[in-house]
């Protein structure tokens, strides 16, 4: 310690122990205002483990089917798979002459129930449906 | 102030029931941790409305880690005093602020005895001191005399080295020594 310059004695450690003791007494203390502050902050960041829980499984499930679906070519693949069902079932109720005439020509029978098998009885005709 | 084991064990108990939910838990932890980083901050910064800033961003700060708070990794009040410091070490550097020109009010002057006004007194004088001193060195004296921490745990707070600890108190206790050395007598100091 160099304080032979100074016009002044500097601290000793019993005057150190009396500021610090007084500083540790003396502690700012904070607004009750301020702390219902912190206390509704620390509520609201307050996480809700149930209901997140919930959610993060929820989206994972959503996501994972998300990705296999993404995996078959997404939702204009869905929208052309659905067309083609919609115009395969509607040629097999009402299907037009030229898939009556190649399947004649090609089985030799215009009967459905010769091609499945079924006896006579119950015949059905190609004409008839 | 220095926490003992228990104190960080219900600390970290609360915490761990904070982030389960549990709102009384929440209230609890708020209320015993809020006071010790705003009075840490309160002293770094020597201003109540920066504190109150840095108060809210360190408790914030807890709040979103604590889901993930490894107990046996750190003390709540240790990490807590971290974040508190580089956040009020950030302030200080922004603001190219070392001394403080304004002498914060540590406490009313309300007319008591005299043995009040006089330790208000007294810790008004330190506060504004402290305030001369540079960031890290204030953060060092404020850490180990008056949160009473030790060496160690201040080096871990400051993420230095004990040896630089013990060199930042030293150096900055020297210049308190004389930068209050003339008001000695105004604060009893001579007669104690």
């Amino acid at each position: 310690m160099t304080d032979k310059d100074f016009n002044y004695p500097p601290l000793d450690e019993s005057e150190f122990g009396l500021l610090f003791d007084a500083a540790q007494k003396g502690a700012p203390e904070m607004d009750a205002e301020f702390l219902t502050r912190l206390q509704s902050q620390a509520l609201e960041a307050m996480p809700q483990e149930p209901m997140v829980g919930f959610t993060l499984e929820k989206l994972s499930l959503f996501g994972r089917i998300s990705d296999v679906f993404a995996q078959f070519g997404g939702w204009p693949a869905g929208a052309g798979l659905a067309m083609a069902g919609a115009f395969g079932v509607l040629i097999g109720i009402s299907p037009p002459d030229v898939v009556l005439d190649a399947t004649t020509a090609y089985f030799q029978t215009e009967s459905l129930n010769d091609l499945v098998g079924l006896g006579a009885e119950t015949e059905f005709y190609w004409e008839d449906v | 102030m220095a926490l003992d084991i228990s104190q960080n064990q219900q600390d970290a108990e609360l915490l761990m029931r904070f982030s389960t939910g549990d709102r009384a838990a929440a209230m609890a932890l708020t209320s015993r941790l809020a006071p010790i980083v705003f009075a840490q901050a309160f002293r770094m910064l020597g201003d109540r409305a920066e504190a109150e800033d840095v108060t809210q961003e360190s408790l914030l700060r807890l709040w979103k880690t604590a889901s993930d708070w490894d107990a046996n990794r750190a003390k709540i009040t240790t990490w807590l005093y971290r974040v508190t410091s580089n956040l009020c070490i950030d302030r200080l550097r922004k603001s190219n602020r070392n001394s403080g020109d304004e002498v914060p009010e540590l406490a009313d002057d309300t007319p008591g005895e005299d043995c009040k006004l006089q330790t208000t007194a007294r810790a008004q004088a330190l506060q504004h001191a402290l305030q001369t001193l540079p960031g890290r060195q204030r953060q060092a004296m404020i850490l180990r005399h008056i949160e009473d921490l030790s060496n160690p745990e201040i080096s871990d707070i400051m993420e230095v080295s004990v040896e630089a600890v013990e060199s930042l108190v030293s150096r900055g206790k020297r210049a308190l020594a004389i930068t209050l050395a003339p008001q000695k007598k105004a604060l009893g100091l001579e007669n104690d």
